[in-house]
């Protein structure tokens, strides 16, 4: 009998102590800061790491033009506040890499001609982080990276680990948009080299940037029709040149899936 | 003590409702099963009687509409009034919707929905229309059939008078897309489109309306480079085709579009020049097929899809290849399809063409084309200068019926032939000095506008007449039941109602 009794209590006092509530991070502690996609994929899981890199080039610009503005989404996590909160941006260099210089392609975090807008304002907890590039002469011949991170400061303290750092690769020279996707590789274009890229504003007039990709995909038929009609010239390119197909930057000959 | 936890959790307090009354049910009277309404001219005015079986009822009601045959966006219920009657002025395009009624019992909370069809029209929506030239410029004839399927009225040269001009070039082919993308409503979505084509042009129309949506300058996505002649013609898997200059684009109906066609379709990897034939053979049931003028070749495109044709594989035992066969076509269309069982379930086509050896003019063939997928067989028939059909013009065939082909002969004369005993039977000559224009088989099985007409086009001192007869066994039964007349050369022929769809009579020539 006391047998029994005893494996009872066993048995309740397992049952009591089994059940504990994880101990999540609610982030609920202080005000935190990170990255994220635009507003409207905020609650698409597929685009959480949306925009982490974004390539920028001059290239299409007016000699003019001397710098540009890129702009990410940050998000504060935590709740609002009755007052604005500033959040700090901070470069971090990429080993093996050439490295951004703050003052010669991009302005730095630290100066108030951009850090003024480093704020996220009572009430919100959304706001988009200019970062300006600057066309300086030696992007005609390099594509530095600029890697930058939030760092801690009196009014946040970092976001999750894998949504706190941004990435831009600057240059003037024509290069891989950033909407020139995995999908868009996969099922339209092929892979991206600066060569194809040429060709395909040579042959239909159009700057194949962000903007041109992005209504690719918004105009019913438009990508499809612009599929058909470059593998068309790039059909009649080599026909011109027999023996001679069109070959890319890494010596590969340039297709169209 | 597991004895008493269990004592203590099995017995529960039964709240269930045991209270079996009958239903309520709540009766509208005084509701049609369906309207048929001209917009911006007729009102909805109903007065239903509403009772229900639970004494002390108290209703609200609410009147919607919503519209049918919409893609690419749930339809959305537009609310008309939330009165026991209905006076409503119908400003819906011209279309199919469906009125909803719910009446509400307050005290109980039970519904009551009573869901009717309307029909939207409006005087374009229904009759007879003919494409038309004067021999350098097209237009449409518009035959009213307001309460049956013979003509009562008529309104000519409609698409000049409604936008401006004519179309350019003479008349082809008449096509009706019931599901092309448009904005014409200020929103895209699905148009009940007429296609007017010609030698040099094509114009995509608003069949609510009459006016032109696109013309061949902007129905591309860029200038096209040849302008005619042009084709439209649905296919299978809601894809649309577009012949123009002997070049093939399409639109992929199924996916998002903005009712432009893509890109010429390559013939191969080394993009061959090929110059297609005005003939094809295609409905919305499978393939569209094609004839390369230029190589002699059958080619295919499934569904719209892809880059470039498709070829077609010979069948074991055809009496021609389908490719490079070295020769002409002087005349293609669909005979019929079948639907093969499981584990096929798909449609076969079954075609037909007369051909004329491009080495040896005066060599011309009949030629039956079993088609399954992308391979086909040919079985062949000589044909001289005995039979009739060796000089015909005007060719058609009688799709889903009688295994039979028409054709004219002599410019005045109407001619059948049997396809499976190959006998020629001449069915009617027009009166002297009229010329045939084309010969046309379509049929309807509207209610009160049912039809199963062979009509012959002919023209003459720049008039036409259009005679529809009555078809008993394959044969015009006959005097014509109706005669169509009007200025100018009449091509082709196609009846138009709020039921027509894209799938009601086969586009061939």
């Amino acid at each position: 009998m006391k047998k029994l009794l005893y494996l009872v209590l066993l048995v309740a006092v397992a049952a009591v102590s089994s059940c504990k509530q994880d101990q999540y991070y609610l982030y609920n502690d202080i005000g935190r800061v990170q990255f994220g996609p635009e507003p409207s994929r905020i609650y698409t899981t597929s685009y959480d790491l949306a925009d982490t890199l974004k390539p920028y080039t001059f290239y299409y610009e007016d000699a003019a033009v001397k710098e540009d503005t890129i702009f990410f989404d940050i998000y504060a996590i935590g709740g609002t506040t009755k007052t604005d909160r500033a959040f700090t941006l901070e470069q971090e260099q990429i080993p093996n890499a050439v490295n951004a210089v703050a003052g010669t392609h991009y302005v730095a975090f630290s100066d108030p001609k951009v850090s003024k807008f480093y704020v996220i304002k009572a009430g919100t907890v959304h706001t988009r982080v200019p970062v300006i590039v600057l066309r300086d002469a030696s992007l005609k011949t390099s594509t530095p990276k600029l890697k930058f991170k939030i760092a801690a400061n009196a009014d946040f303290q970092l976001g999750e680990p894998n949504k706190i750092w941004r990435k831009i690769e600057v240059t003037d020279r024509l290069s891989q948009p950033a909407q020139w996707t995995a999908s868009f590789t996969q099922y339209y274009f092929g892979k991206y080299s600066v060569v194809k890229h040429a060709f395909l504003i040579n042959s239909s007039g159009e700057k194949w940037d962000n903007d041109f990709i992005n209504n690719l995909y918004a105009v019913g038929g438009l990508l499809s029709y612009y599929q058909l009609t470059m593998k068309t010239a790039l059909i009649n390119y080599n026909n011109a040149h027999p023996g001679a197909p069109l070959v890319d930057e890494f010596g590969e000959v340039v297709v169209f899936p | 003590m597991m004895v008493v936890v269990a004592m203590m959790t099995a017995c529960k307090k039964d709240h269930s409702n045991y209270d079996y009354k009958t239903g309520e049910k709540i009766t509208v009277k005084g509701i049609e099963s369906s309207y048929t309404l001209i917009s911006e001219l007729d009102r909805l005015t109903l007065t239903p009687e509403v009772s229900s079986t639970e004494p002390n009822a108290q209703f609200e009601y609410l009147w919607g509409i919503y519209e049918t045959n919409v893609q690419g966006s749930a339809p959305v219920l537009d609310t008309l009034a939330k009165t026991k009657d209905l006076n409503y002025l119908i400003k819906q395009a011209a279309k199919g919707w469906v009125l909803v009624y719910r009446v509400t019992n307050k005290t109980t909370g039970y519904s009551q929905y009573i869901n009717v069809p309307v029909n939207v029209v409006t005087e374009f929506t229904r009759g007879w229309y003919v494409a038309k030239d004067d021999g350098t410029q097209s237009d449409l004839d518009l035959f009213l059939t307001p309460t049956s399927i013979v003509p009562t009225g008529k309104r000519e040269n409609l698409y000049s008078s409604i936008n401006g001009s004519k179309l350019p070039g003479q008349a082809n082919l008449l096509s009706f897309l019931s599901a092309y993308k448009s904005t014409v409503t200020g929103t895209l979505g699905n148009t009940r489109t007429l296609v007017l084509s010609t030698d040099k042009d094509v114009a995509t129309v608003n069949v609510n309306t009459l006016k032109k949506i696109f013309t061949l300058d902007n129905l591309l996505f860029d200038a096209p480079t040849v302008k005619g002649p042009c084709q439209v013609f649905p296919g299978g898997g809601s894809a649309y085709y577009l012949l123009n200059g002997g070049n093939v684009h399409s639109i992929v109906n199924i996916s998002a579009n903005i009712g432009k066609f893509g890109g010429r379709f390559l013939k191969d990897a080394n993009n061959t020049p090929y110059s297609l034939s005005k003939y094809f053979i295609s409905n919305t049931l499978s393939n569209a097929y094609f004839f390369d003028e230029t190589s002699s070749t059958f080619f295919a495109i499934g569904n719209g899809y892809g880059t470039a044709l498709s070829s077609i594989s010979d069948v074991t035992g055809t009496a021609m290849s389908a490719s490079n066969n070295n020769q002409k076509v002087l005349y293609m269309g669909l005979k019929s399809a079948t639907y093969l069982p499981s584990p096929a379930l798909r449609y076969v086509f079954t075609g037909c063409a007369v051909f004329q050896d491009k080495s040896n003019s005066s060599n011309k063939t009949l030629s039956s084309i079993d088609i399954d997928g992308y391979t086909m067989k040919l079985t062949n028939t000589s044909l001289t200068n005995a039979d009739k059909l060796y000089n015909g013009a005007n060719m058609t065939l009688m799709y889903g019926q009688e295994n039979l082909m028409y054709f004219s002969m002599g410019g005045n004369q109407v001619w059948s032939r049997n396809l499976s005993n190959n006998f020629e039977k001449l069915e009617y000559t027009v009166p002297a000095g009229e010329e045939i224009t084309f010969i046309r088989h379509k049929t309807g099985a509207e209610t009160n506008y049912a039809y199963n007409y062979i009509m012959v086009g002919s023209k003459i001192n720049g008039t036409y007449k259009i005679r529809m007869f009555n078809k008993a066994s394959g044969s015009i039964s006959g005097s014509p039941v109706a005669t169509l007349e009007g200025t100018g050369t009449a091509k082709d022929i196609l009846y138009i109602s709020p039921s027509v769809s894209e799938s009601t009579n086969t586009i061939q020539w």
